[in-house]
């Protein structure tokens, strides 16, 4: 009985390790195709480790094509968008979370049910709007419609709820103003929630694809998913080019989750418990 | 604690103010745009000319050509089987990693890998995985099927679509299992180890009813991801063979932005935005409104 157990145990432990295995694979052969030359991708059998390294797939297209610029725009986009997305979050769930003024649940629930309006379903009007205020292909474009997350918004109001109000009244006795309040006292002891809100919403802004497709169609205002899907379409037949490309842009996303990955699997449960 | 009127008046109107930056956002960016969808879509427009009220036709069009049904069609087909596997793999794995086995946070780790590269690049993966020559033939050859070109037949390339999907998506609902797993108090397990209850038994009594509004979120959350998805069918077919992967938001998007036809996408995203809806009603009434 005791022997029959620990055997179904090791089965389990082997099939899942093997699954984890066969997870990685297509990154495995993405990493390898991109050490290759065009001639040897499909050579039979697999040759996993290339006998020669070609680095030069890493080098040539960052010297064809503005990756390092596309690659900027994105750190850069997704920074200011996260630091917005933190910061207006944090405001609007403190207000509905502590202060009471007519109004402020209709506001919420406003918002709330921006909740469920797809991009997808928005994106003609979302297009124009943009067009009209002159900002297609350019960072203002690309960062204020996404300055608002209605996820964060409600994310934070959840965990201001909590807060004692004593905290805030206490400032209040001492003189505070009402945004040193917020400043000194309610972001600071806030100091976990907006940390996983801005690893969600810094991933969120990293990956984005179709608004960033709407807004900017010239080479010099492209995010890093855009500029790989054009350079995909343009050079699809180099794949060991395209593979070292992808590797790259998935390197940011990758070593931050390296460094933060409690952090990082922690927000994205809190993003399906509370979505 | 006792506040005059006028400092209390005060204070909320610093209330009000702080929703300000957000609420404004989502008037112009949110709000605005999905009354102008509704708008649109009763309009006959083309960017160069202002919109031209029609009526219904583009509802008429659209709801009469095969070419939308079908990609309502398919869109439905990609939900259901992206979903149903990922949310199984998901729950088996999430069980799994969450029991006191070795390599357990590295385990985790690596299935959470997919979900944190962007969509883009997974599908460009992909894209080569399913080549003629490429690593799914190959692997497929070894059992005696012939290569074939996955991306240029109807039914593989729907596939295509579906696979790496799967892929990319079972990791985030793993995690979202594996806190509901965690929100399960420890004594309820003791208990009924005391009382002698099998293992199975712990699942089924235990597990299951109080997994359960995590399992019924996660199956609406994923059938509304499901009728969103873009990208894999933008990066590898744009929609091709012959609209056999041209979903929603893909047919959406080309009724826009390469026929420049605005109203009737407008109405094609009219009828996403009503299913969706529909859908998220139905996760509230199931879900309950439950906001604490």
């Amino acid at each position: 009985m005791h022997d029959r157990r620990k055997i179904i145990r090791n089965v389990l432990f082997l099939a899942i390790v093997l699954q984890a295995f066969v997870l990685m694979i297509p990154l495995f052969y993405m990493l390898s195709t991109s050490f290759k030359l065009p001639s040897e991708v499909f050579d039979l059998p697999i040759r996993w480790i290339p006998e020669q390294l070609h680095f030069e797939n890493y080098i040539q297209p960052l010297q064809e094509k503005p990756f390092l610029r596309w690659m900027f725009n994105s750190a850069f986009v997704a920074t200011i968008v996260t630091i917005l997305n933190v910061l207006t979050s944090a405001l609007a769930g403190y207000s509905f979370a502590k202060f009471t003024y007519p109004g402020r649940d209709l506001l919420f629930g406003f918002i709330l049910a921006t909740f469920m309006i797809p991009l997808e379903a928005m994106i003609v009007p979302l297009f124009v709007l943009v067009k009209d205020l002159g900002w297609l292909n350019s960072y203002i474009g690309l960062i204020i419609p996404a300055g608002g997350s209605a996820f964060g918004i409600f994310m934070m109001r959840q965990h201001m709820i909590a807060m004692p109000d004593e905290l805030m009244e206490a400032a209040r006795i001492d003189g505070a103003s009402e945004f040193r309040i917020f400043w000194n006292v309610v972001l600071p002891i806030s100091q976990s929630a907006l940390v996983s809100l801005a690893i969600f919403a810094f991933m969120w802004n990293w990956n984005s694809f179709l608004y960033p497709l709407l807004v900017a169609s010239q080479d010099a205002y492209r995010t890093l998913p855009l500029g790989l899907a054009s350079f995909e379409s343009a050079y699809s037949t180099n794949y060991p080019q395209l593979m070292a490309v992808s590797f790259l842009s998935m390197l940011p996303v990758l070593i931050l989750f390296f460094v933060l990955q409690n952090r990082f699997i922690e927000s994205m449960a809190l993003s399906g418990i509370k979505g | 604690m006792h506040f005059t009127w006028n400092y209390r008046t005060t204070t909320n109107l610093w209330g009000f103010l702080f929703a300000l930056p957000a609420a404004l956002l989502f008037v112009v960016f949110a709000a605005y745009p999905i009354l102008q969808t509704f708008y649109f879509s009763f309009t006959e427009y083309n960017l160069a000319q202002p919109p031209q009220f029609i009526g219904l036709e583009n509802y008429q069009t659209i709801l009469t050509t095969p070419i939308f049904l079908d990609s309502v069609g398919f869109t439905f087909k990609y939900a259901v089987f992206t979903y149903i596997p990922t949310l199984i793999l998901a729950l088996i794995l999430a069980l799994a990693l969450n029991s006191r086995i070795p390599l357990r946070g590295t385990l985790r780790m690596v299935n959470f890998i997919p979900v944190v590269i962007s969509w883009v690049i997974v599908a460009v993966i992909w894209k080569l995985l399913f080549h003629l020559q490429g690593l799914i033939n190959v692997a497929l050859s070894q059992i005696g099927i012939t290569p074939f070109n996955w991306l240029l037949e109807r039914e593989s390339a729907q596939w295509a679509i579906i696979i790496p999907s799967i892929w990319k998506e079972t990791g985030f609902y793993m995690v979202i299992f594996l806190a509901g797993l965690q929100n399960i108090p420890g004594v309820y397990y003791e208990a009924s180890m005391i009382d002698g209850a099998s293992a199975w038994q712990r699942f089924r009594y235990i597990t299951v009813p109080m997994l359960r509004p995590t399992i019924v979120l996660s199956i609406v959350v994923a059938i509304i991801n499901g009728l969103k998805i873009f990208i894999p069918p933008f990066v590898m077919t744009q929609g091709g063979p012959a609209g056999a992967t041209r979903v929603m938001a893909l047919i959406i998007y080309q009724t826009a932005f390469a026929f420049n036809r605005m109203g009737r996408a407008s109405a094609m995203a009219v009828v996403l935005f009503i299913i969706i809806l529909i859908l998220t009603f139905t996760q509230t009434r199931l879900y309950g409104t439950k906001t604490e």
